[in-house]
């Protein structure tokens, strides 16, 4: 039947001399058998045109030990249904972003000004430390909403958040040590950058 | 259907024939006759001189075109995986085609293949001018529609077809897009109003306002921004993607539309609208020149310091 | 079906060699694919089946690099960086009064003092890249905060420049300053 539907295929297999014999036989080569299923399913006559022109290869691109591969897929409810949308959570929405970028432009002329000063009165170098604190908590914290899913490693998720939070309360202490103790974090740069 | 009617002429010209083909339902390997020519078997079939046959270089009306020597033929590695073989890996399959006689778009050479080499290639198309955004796929490693994407002509490259990254794959070339069109579903895209308009006729809108629905109601979600955003792919679930936040400025910036604190507030969580990092590939690819990040960074600004 | 197809390529030619498209709808029509049907409930169990055997498409792997995606992940790795050695040094600044290290800025300054050259420039190398990236690149991602910027030409355009920037910067604060 594919004939009367594809006449020009079927032509095509006809002026090839190594065609005709192919298409009126089925015979089963032994080189079919290591050919994959699609290609064995469509008609004698095709199989025999393709393989000139295509070539199958395994797909090299996706890597063998993924990080986290996704699940298989699942789709709650009905195609009609729209995906669930959540409670409105300004803290972690419109506050939070509008802080965040609060923070990273100010940290903008503090750290402009060591450069052209030397370095920083102890005062705008606590405040340095203080926003270098938040915008790098806030950073981590970022990388760990998006790289483990709460739904997908909710133990993983809660314990680096915990570690982060622990990290950065050490970090503060430190840095408030530092502060108090020693001569500042800009000069400490500074000075061990011309050591 | 071909052989009945052409049997039911025969016997009204009383022409009796009975060869061997018909005695049997298959052409046996055994058979010699089976390994002729077809206009060989086809007069044995009917002896007559005058219908001799005519060698198909007179009978045939479409010639095959001469191969010419300056054939410019260009490799295109597909993506290829079917649903019927579940446990196969997924692999790519290379095609060869002449780009002289292959139309000027990717979508021309995935027609070509598919009528002519190999009728199992699956992919998504309609319209083949950019409009219903079917046959958004991957192709050289940027999401845009086969339709508006030219074929390089450096034959030397080989091009490469992906269906559209991180999306579950129906088959071959066409992800399920089942999420993306739900979530889409989710922002509520049409007019939400409760009051009439003051005259009683259509709600009206001044040319200023009308304006700022430039270059948003213009999409076609083909999914090529959201499928680019690396935040999409590693959180579609939550995430909205470029496509349907840009979907939502368009009614959120829709001076006729009276739901806007709501609809900014379906975003106001840490997932929905803030897993936006200005990554910025989605204006990049975006096949009708929108840019969904700008509409991403208004909505982000219309909700700062609210 | 080879035997059906001569037969009737045979034929064709006897009955009517002009003859080319054929009438349909008055024939029986012989259908060698059977299907089945299926209730709505039945078909959402063969399709969520179907579901699960779904591969994910190649996403990273594939996707071309462009100056917006790297510059992106560049900024995170670099982010990552600068903070995580500030974490590292907090945590070990808390931790040297009991381990007895000294990382007080004097005996830090003369420890590096003694290390030689390539290894000074190496490390301000490692510090001053990222630092010059991440700050430059954090002014252009504010300039985007405020909705500047965002044409696919200046995006290219001020990414490469953060580039060349972070290059000029770390350079001379690697080697001269």
């Amino acid at each position: 039947m594919a004939s009367i539907m594809r006449p020009g295929l079927l032509r095509q297999a006809c002026t090839k001399p190594a065609a005709s014999p192919r298409m009126l036989s089925t015979i089963t080569t032994t080189s079919t058998i290591n050919r994959p299923l699609a290609q064995q399913l469509r008609p004698a006559f095709q199989r025999s045109v393709m393989p000139k022109s295509t070539r199958i290869a395994a797909f090299h691109a996706t890597q063998r030990n993924q990080l986290l591969p996704p699940l298989p897929q699942k789709i709650l409810g009905t195609v009609n249904d729209p995906a669930p949308v959540p409670n409105p959570d300004y803290a972690h929405g419109s506050y939070h972003w509008s802080f965040e970028r609060i923070v990273s432009a100010g940290l903008i002329p503090l750290t402009i000004a060591p450069f052209a000063a030397g370095s920083l009165n102890p005062l705008t170098d606590s405040i340095l430390c203080a926003l270098l604190v938040v915008h790098s908590h806030i950073g981590f914290e970022s990388c760990i909403i998006d790289y483990f899913p709460k739904a997908r490693v909710p133990l993983v998720r809660t314990i680096s958040m915990w570690a982060l939070r622990i990290g950065t309360l050490t970090l503060g202490v430190a840095l408030y040590s530092f502060e108090t103790n020693d001569v500042g974090i800009t000069e400490a740069v500074a000075r061990l950058w011309h050591a | 259907m071909a052989c009945t009617r052409a049997f039911t002429r025969l016997t009204m010209k009383r022409i009796a024939v009975r060869p061997a083909v018909f005695t049997r339902g298959l052409a046996s390997v055994n058979d010699t006759h089976a390994r002729d020519p077809i206009s060989k078997v086809a007069e044995k079939i009917v002896p007559d001189a005058a219908r001799a046959p005519i060698p198909e270089s007179k009978t045939s009306t479409i010639k095959e075109p001469e191969p010419t020597k300056d054939a410019k033929t260009k490799t295109f590695h597909i993506y290829r995986w079917n649903p019927d073989e579940p446990s196969s890996k997924p692999k790519m399959q290379s095609y060869t085609l002449d780009m002289n006689k292959t139309g000027p778009m990717m979508l021309d050479a995935l027609i070509r293949i598919k009528n002519e080499v190999d009728p199992t290639l699956t992919f998504r198309r309609s319209c083949r001018e950019g409009i219903c955004g079917s046959c958004a796929m991957n192709i050289d490693g940027v999401n845009t529609l086969a339709c508006l994407c030219r074929i390089p002509t450096d034959t030397t490259k080989e091009s490469r077809i992906y269906p559209l990254p991180h999306m579950y794959v129906v088959k071959d070339l066409v992800p399920d897009m089942t999420l993306f069109y739900k979530q889409y579903r989710s922002v509520k895209p049409y007019l939400q109003r409760t009051t009439a308009a003051p005259d009683g006729r259509e709600y009206r809108q001044s040319k200023e306002d009308r304006k700022k629905l430039d270059g948003l109601y213009e999409c076609i979600l083909c999914a090529c921004c959201s499928t680019s955003c690396p935040s999409y792919w590693w959180n579609q679930e939550e995430y909205l993607g470029p496509a349907v936040l840009l979907q939502s400025y368009r009614w959120i910036a829709d001076s006729r539309d009276e739901r806007k604190a709501e609809r900014q507030d379906a975003l106001n969580n840490s997932m929905s609208l803030y897993r936006c990092h200005t990554i910025l590939n989605c204006s990049r690819t975006c096949p009708k020149g929108l840019n969904p990040a700008l509409a991403i960074a208004e909505i982000k600004k219309s909700m700062a310091f609210t | 079906m080879a035997s059906q197809r001569i037969f009737q390529l045979g034929l064709r030619r006897a009955a009517a060699p002009g003859l080319r498209v054929q009438p349909a709808g008055r024939m029986v029509q012989r259908r060698l694919a059977a299907t089945e049907h299926a209730s709505q409930n039945q078909a959402a169990e063969i399709l969520a089946k179907q579901r699960i055997a779904r591969p994910v498409s190649p996403h990273l792997s594939i996707y071309k690099p462009q100056i917006t995606s790297v510059a992106s992940s560049l900024n995170r790795i670099t982010g990552i960086t600068l903070s995580g050695a500030l974490y590292i040094f907090g945590i070990a600044y808390l931790a040297a009064p009991y381990t007895g290290w000294h990382l007080e800025t004097q005996s830090m300054v003369a420890a590096v003092a003694a290390w030689p050259m390539a290894v000074k420039m190496g490390v301000k190398a490692f510090f001053a890249f990222p630092f010059f990236f991440h700050s430059l690149n954090g002014v252009r991602h504010l300039a985007w905060d405020v909705g500047v910027g965002f044409k696919n030409q200046q995006v290219i355009r001020s990414g490469w420049a953060v580039v060349a920037l972070t290059a000029v910067g770390s350079i001379y604060y690697t080697f001269i300053g």
